[in-house]
């Protein structure tokens, strides 16, 4: 097969043209507070300046240029990016081609394995046990690809399992604490409790759907992991056996189970959770927040995620976000790696929440936060990501993994085919793209 | 000299229109066409290779695209009649109100100017389990129909949705071509007592042929453009069955970063469209040819 040097060539002029020819890095003085004698790093954020999280990125890069005033000069640059991921992404795309990358850019969570065996980032420099001790497990663990540390998280996330106060106590049904939660068996049990009473609501005892996009496998994977079974091997580079496993087709069957019993509608019923119609609801944590402003009057708690009966006590629950990470161009490691390490550090974390409610990423930013020691519901969010939290499956086909595992759940549960067969079908797919990766 | 003078003018005007198309016209679609010919990954652009037809007989194979193909082309089948009629019928009935012809004109126009996304957002509402169409047909004890929700009914929903917003467009132009129409030819049939429907048939239907022939290449290119209506209401859902062409297009080159795939696909796309746009203009011009000779004849 032969290469294209002129395709390549005119595309690369291209895309030079479309991110506005960026390559050559300003002299000290071309922008304010870059003196002679400091290190310039440039860094892209996912985000516009004009937003809450903007401005947060903003004044942590003010914060940062600072601290190490004379030492380095970071200089931002804010890519808006639209709700199915494109704009930033498509920037970032062109800008591999041209080779116009900055020293810092901000990825999202599940994307770090593609972006790290493509070589558009590169390991941060080494980081002190001490230092890497104060972010949470799951932030380290997303952003290590085969045993490199590729990225730290700006912010986390994770899913809770949220229950009605009063349909509960109506059904006398008790909340387990966080290391000992419903198995798969007892959970059936306790909707078949609440039924009766959601019914005379007309609502369900779960609201839950299978969406397109990535919140199916942010919010069900859990039940996988927690019951024996997995996604993508460690190497990230092996589905078979693993993505079709009999633990996964159980998993599958015990989700066609809850809408076989009536627990969950077939089609999506629009806050049938927040209008007090439903038992229970996965949902990012930031429902917390949506509640407790536009819900007052719903009495909300979060219970631990499910487990499978054999459950192994091992980490299951759901994270992940965008974390920053030194991109391959970059020929000052040390340098980007201290910007990494200060955007996601505790000031910045600290100051996500409070601007734009995003959670931190490390563990004393949570400390410090009032509302994560008083308020039950964050508490227990907290508590789940910081004990049980597992990253989303660490391959460089990712977005493929994420659709596969979208179209099963969807095809298999709501519509009714065969987990068998549905797996072997996605399995097929993901080693279509895999292909790419086992060349070498 | 003057002459001269005049081509450099032509030229200064030209120029910039012909550098941007050059640019973001021209080279892009010489590049689709190279690039569908490689394996072109965005991630790693460098790893780059001439792989012959892989990626043609690849994407006939790969059931997604076949499915994207098949709801593009019943979309393409759905709402070409639905909008290209619906125009029709609404433009002969505003022409044939005397009172607050204005006020009709702009509210069947209004959903062609708003966003097509803040339109998808609003029939999502319309079309929920506990929408407006549900509950209407509750009250007329017709049990709740799922509409975006299932794999049968989401495309006709989001065909109908389509055919409402954009159907004020044809309307305009076929409300143009209507009054244009000379009156005399009327009065002439009024004359013969001809029927409202003889009088449809064969003097406003005859007239409004070229502008047929615009409104119907133009709605089923536009069709098989589909791309936002089910990205923001069912993202391509329930299991695909309103994944379109060029959602598959997007969905590979952007999400999945396979660039060379993707070029394939809008390849395909462009040759299938254009044949389609080729067959139904020569249908037509032989139809109209076909008819010239009749008159003639006649004569």
């Amino acid at each position: 097969m032969r290469r294209l040097p002129f395709a390549m060539l005119v595309s690369m002029l291209l895309a030079g043209l479309l991110t506005g020819c960026q390559g050559k890095k300003p002299d000290p003085g071309d922008i304010a507070g870059y003196d002679e004698g400091e290190q310039y790093l440039s860094i892209w954020v996912h985000s516009i300046e004009d937003t809450d999280e903007g401005r947060c990125y903003r004044k942590s890069v003010e914060a940062f240029n600072e601290k190490y005033n004379g030492t380095y000069f970071a200089d931002i640059e804010f890519i808006p990016r639209n709700d199915s991921g494109g704009g930033y992404s498509d920037k970032i795309n062109a800008s591999v081609m041209s080779g116009d990358l900055p020293d810092v850019l901000t990825v999202d969570g599940p994307n770090i394995a593609a972006y790290a065996s493509n070589g558009i980032i590169q390991p941060l420099a080494e980081l002190t046990e001490e230092e890497k001790g104060i972010y949470l497990e799951s932030i380290i663990e997303q952003g290590t690809y085969q045993e490199k540390l590729y990225a730290l998280g700006a912010m986390e996330s994770s899913v809770g399992l949220y229950y009605n106060k009063d349909i509960l106590k109506e059904a006398g049904v008790e909340i387990p604490d966080a290391d000992h939660p419903w198995t798969y068996s007892k959970f059936l049990g306790v909707l078949e409790k609440v039924k009766p009473v959601v019914e005379k609501r007309k609502g369900y005892a779960l609201d839950m759907t299978f969406p397109v996009g990535e919140s199916t496998i942010y919010y069900y994977a859990p039940f996988f992991w927690a019951n024996g079974g997995d996604l993508v091997d460690d190497s990230g580079l092996n589905v078979d056996r693993v993505f079709n496993a009999k633990e996964n087709v159980e998993t599958i069957g015990y989700f066609k189970k809850l809408l076989e019993k009536g627990y969950m509608s077939k089609v999506p019923v629009e806050n049938l959770f927040e209008s007090g119609r439903a038992a229970f609801k996965f949902d990012g944590a930031w429902e917390v927040n949506t509640v407790y402003n536009s819900y007052p009057e719903l009495n909300l708690g979060v219970a631990p995620y499910v487990v499978g009966d054999q459950w192994d006590g091992g980490r299951y629950t759901p994270t992940g976000s965008w974390a920053y990470a030194a991109s391959a161009k970059t020929e000052n490691i040390k340098g980007a790696t201290e910007l990494v390490k200060w955007m996601s550090g505790v000031e910045s974390g600290t100051m996500l929440w409070e601007e734009a409610k995003c959670f931190p990423s490390t563990y004393r930013a949570f400390e410090s936060i009032d509302i994560f020691q008083k308020d039950e519901n964050y508490r227990a969010l907290y508590s789940q990501l910081s004990d049980y939290g597992h990253p989303r499956p660490k391959t460089p086909v990712y977005p493929q993994v994420s659709t596969s595992f979208q179209q099963v759940m969807e095809n298999c549960v709501l519509t009714g085919e065969d987990p068998e067969k549905e797996l072997d079908k996605a399995i097929e797919k993901i080693n279509a793209k895999l292909k790419r990766y086992k060349k070498g | 000299m003057r002459k001269k003078s005049q081509s450099l003018l032509g030229m200064a005007f030209f120029g910039p229109a012909l550098v941007l198309l050059t640019i973001f016209l021209f080279l892009p679609m010489i590049l689709t066409l190279i690039f569908s010919f490689t394996d072109f990954f965005a991630l790693n652009p460098s790893l780059t290779h001439f792989v012959g037809l892989d990626n043609f007989l690849q994407i006939f194979q790969d059931e997604e695209f076949r499915k994207a193909f098949i709801n593009t082309v019943c979309f393409v089948i759905i709402i070409v009649p639905l909008q290209g009629l619906g125009s029709l019928g609404l433009a002969l009935l505003i022409n044939k109100v005397t009172h607050c012809k204005k006020y009709f004109k702009v509210a069947f126009f209004l959903p062609v100017v708003m966003s097509l996304a803040v339109v998808s957002t609003l029939w999502m509402q319309i079309y929920s389990p506990e929408g407006i169409i549900n509950s209407i047909l509750e009250n007329l004890g017709i049990s709740a129909q799922p509409f975006i929700n299932s794999s049968s009914q989401a495309l006709p929903s989001i065909a109908i949705m389509s055919a409402w917003q954009g159907v004020g467009y044809q309307m305009i132009i076929f409300l143009g071509g209507l009054q244009a129409i000379n009156p005399a030819l009327y009065e002439a049939a009024d004359m013969d007592h001809a029927t409202p429907w003889q009088k449809f048939k064969d003097i406003t239907l005859p007239e409004l042929k070229p502008l047929c022939i615009f409104v119907f290449i133009t709605i089923t290119i536009g069709a098989f453009r589909m791309l936002v209506q089910p990205m923001v209401m069912t993202g391509g859902g329930p299991s695909h069955s309103t994944y379109t062409m060029v959602y598959d297009i997007y969905e590979t080159g952007t999400v999945n970063w396979e660039i060379g795939l993707a070029s394939t696909m809008a390849i395909v796309f462009a040759i299938f469209v254009m044949i389609l746009t080729v067959i139904q203009t020569i249908a037509t011009r032989d139809k109209e040819g076909k008819d010239v000779d009749k008159k003639a004849e006649k004569k």
